[in-house]
């Protein structure tokens, strides 16, 4: 192989490479954020049932006590 | 970026890269001087051109934008961020193909020669850059710092650009973007290095949109998890209210201490659901 092969199979392959890698890295990102955002829907989902099931459990409590 | 013209953009790089292909080495003559070693011209010095004037050069203008309060948005440091990182594969490619241009027509792969000296502490300064942008820090501290450090950087810009004028260097004068702004190269040559410049560019253009999407939602996902751990805090510290209430215990016992190792109580200002950088 020569030199002027050597440098553009190099200089392709370098910046052929970096752009797969680019890809994969915004695809696999995007999914996380969709993971993230699931889970901050059930998370706040499940902080709301939790406040309100404890505000319905201590409002039986405070009548008995007024 | 619209998609459709960012994919675009993208097949238009493909295209052109590949038309530099087919002419550098197919099409353009043999150099009288160089021989079929010319053919690596058209391509060293359109990745040099795209890591140190338009990478680098994007990244300086992108730190002054958000240094200067009116224009202050994260929007230019990650810009400035992916600029940076597209071109630091570049500036190694630049080494490499200059390297690889340099054995047959220097005799060595390597040489301390001003050009090449200050080409390589240019890559080693925007690691520096990449590495900091690694440093845990609140996104405005680290938009700042990463501002002023590529500004640090770019000093040595002009110094790669003029290097072959102020000092004797092995490297060659510029061809294109000398003091005369007279091109020394002519006829196909020359167009074949005018494309590579453009598919080259065209190529950074598009990673660099790929890369800034990336940066978004980096911080997205950062910001996702404080959220989701936050309001995680919040409905544990609900939960445990009822106990350290201590209700049921007998008279004159001392209420429970609170958990040592469990999450801190939450500032009460912070709830689910609110953005996680309201309460910074």
């Amino acid at each position: 192989m020569s030199y002027v092969d050597a440098g553009y199979a190099i200089a392709l392959s370098v910046l052929f490479a970096y752009s797969v890698g680019l890809v994969a890295r915004r695809r696999r990102l995007a999914r996380a954020v969709a993971v993230a955002a699931e889970d901050d829907a059930f998370a706040s989902a499940a902080t709301v049932a939790a406040v309100e099931g404890e505000s319905g459990g201590d409002e039986p409590a405070r009548g008995g006590g007024g | 970026m619209n998609p459709a013209l960012r994919r675009g953009i993208g097949l238009a790089a493909l295209a052109s890269t590949a038309a530099t292909v087919w002419l550098g080495l197919w099409v353009t003559p043999p150099s009288v001087q160089q021989g079929n070693l010319v053919r690596l011209v058209y391509l060293h010095p359109a990745i040099a051109w795209d890591a140190l004037y338009v990478a680098f050069g994007l990244s300086a203008v992108c730190s002054l934008l958000y240094l200067w309060r009116r224009t202050r948005s994260l929007f230019w440091d990650r810009l400035a961020a992916a600029s940076v990182e597209v071109g630091v594969v570049f500036n190694a490619l630049t080494l490499v193909t200059g390297s690889i241009w340099g054995r047959p027509t220097w005799g060595v792969w390597w040489t301390w020669d001003a050009r090449l000296t200050s080409t390589a502490l240019l890559l080693v300064l925007f690691l520096g850059y990449l590495a900091l942008r690694r440093v845990p820090a609140e996104p405005e501290v680290r938009a700042r710092r990463c501002a002023v450090a590529a500004l640090v950087a770019f000093v040595d810009v002009p110094i790669v650009h003029f290097s072959v004028n102020w000092w004797q260097t092995l490297h060659q004068n510029a061809t294109v973007l000398n003091a005369d702004l007279s091109p020394t190269i002519h006829g196909s040559m020359a167009w074949t290095l005018l494309l590579s410049f453009v598919a080259l560019t065209l190529a950074f253009v598009w990673m660099v949109t790929v890369r800034y999407d990336i940066e978004v939602m980096r911080d997205q996902v950062g910001e996702e998890e404080l959220e989701v751990s936050l309001a995680e805090r919040w409905a544990e510290a609900q939960a445990a209210e009822p106990v350290m209430a201590g209700a049921g215990l007998p008279e004159g016992s001392a209420p429970p201490s609170p958990p040592t190792s469990g999450p801190a109580p939450l500032d009460p200002v912070l709830r689910p659901g609110e953005p996680a950088g309201s309460g910074r």
